[in-house]
């Protein structure tokens, strides 16, 4: 054996390993999914009011980013949020003020579960709220662990926890 | 000291500091939240292995005070004896003129700390 043919078959072994490792690494289309749903839902929520659908309009379209009996833990002492009424009542009553309040998902990682009918995320969820009175900009950045499942082709947020990074 | 940093908000943190010596106390440090981009920038107080209590807003570690010069406003905090892990340390914020509740601090893995915060 040649040392051009050694060279030439090492190379190619090398290029298929590197493939592998490429295609390995790329987002399965429910990951894909997921995130863009997760982009949806931020868009819809940093949509005011203002820009065409009513309060109770806006509240059930973010309402159909949620299971049924999606369950919101967010810690501290409150309360669970319990179903999605629950959550699109309280999203409704929140609705005004959005025009002075914005929120961003950053570091969303996901983990689509054997079976592919259920994901865990993680993410960090920032929340930039404008004084309407100074303009002055303050931010609230918590990270969070979400529960999402797939049905009928869509998949929906079925808990949302908080996650202590400070103990 | 802002409660938390975006990336882009012009913070420069050494992700190196800490690959060859330990987080000292004093040390303000950048901590990983679900990833890099969205970080606490907070000042640590409390190392490995050390107990700490907050009463009046007065800092024990081991029982005895500490000093904290760069505190201007104290709120009257207390948070109860906490006895820390040998991976935790216990960061806190320089801005402590509000409610406890409405400030994040606490125990936090050493894993989770990405680096000094230089400027």
């Amino acid at each position: 054996m040649t040392r051009a043919v050694l060279v030439r078959g090492t190379l190619a072994v090398g290029l298929l390993v590197l493939g592998v490792i490429a295609w390995r690494s790329q987002p399965s289309s429910d990951e894909h999914a997921i995130t863009a749903r997760l982009e949806a839902l931020r868009n819809e929520v940093n949509t005011s009011t203002k820009d065409g659908l009513g309060t109770a309009a806006r509240a059930a379209q973010i309402g159909s980013y949620f299971t049924d009996d999606a369950v919101v833990e967010l810690g501290r002492g409150s309360p669970p949020i319990q179903g999605r009424d629950t959550l699109m009542g309280m999203v409704a009553r929140l609705q005004p003020r959005t025009a002075a309040f914005r929120m961003d998902l950053d570091d969303v990682s996901v983990d689509v579960l054997p079976g592919a009918t259920a994901a865990d995320v993680l993410l960090t969820a920032s929340f930039v709220q404008r004084s309407i009175s100074t303009g002055e900009e303050s931010l609230d950045a918590h990270e969070y662990a979400l529960v999402m499942t797939k049905a009928d082709g869509q998949w929906r947020i079925a808990r949302i926890t908080a996650v202590d990074t400070l103990r | 000291m802002e409660p938390t940093v975006r990336s882009g908000a012009l913070k420069f943190v050494n992700r190196l500091a800490y690959q060859r010596e330990r987080p000292e106390r004093g040390d303000i440090v950048a901590i990983k939240l679900a990833g890099p981009h969205v970080l606490y920038v907070k000042r640590i107080i409390g190392l490995p292995g050390e107990q700490l209590e907050i009463t009046k807003g007065q800092v024990y570690i081991n029982g005895a005070p500490l000093e904290e010069p760069y505190v201007r406003k104290r709120w009257l905090w207390d948070v109860p004896k906490v006895t820390l892990t040998s991976r935790e340390y216990f960061v806190i914020g320089d801005n402590r003129g509000m409610r406890a509740a409405d400030h994040d601090f606490g125990r936090v893995d050493v894993s989770r700390i990405l680096g000094r915060v230089i400027f």
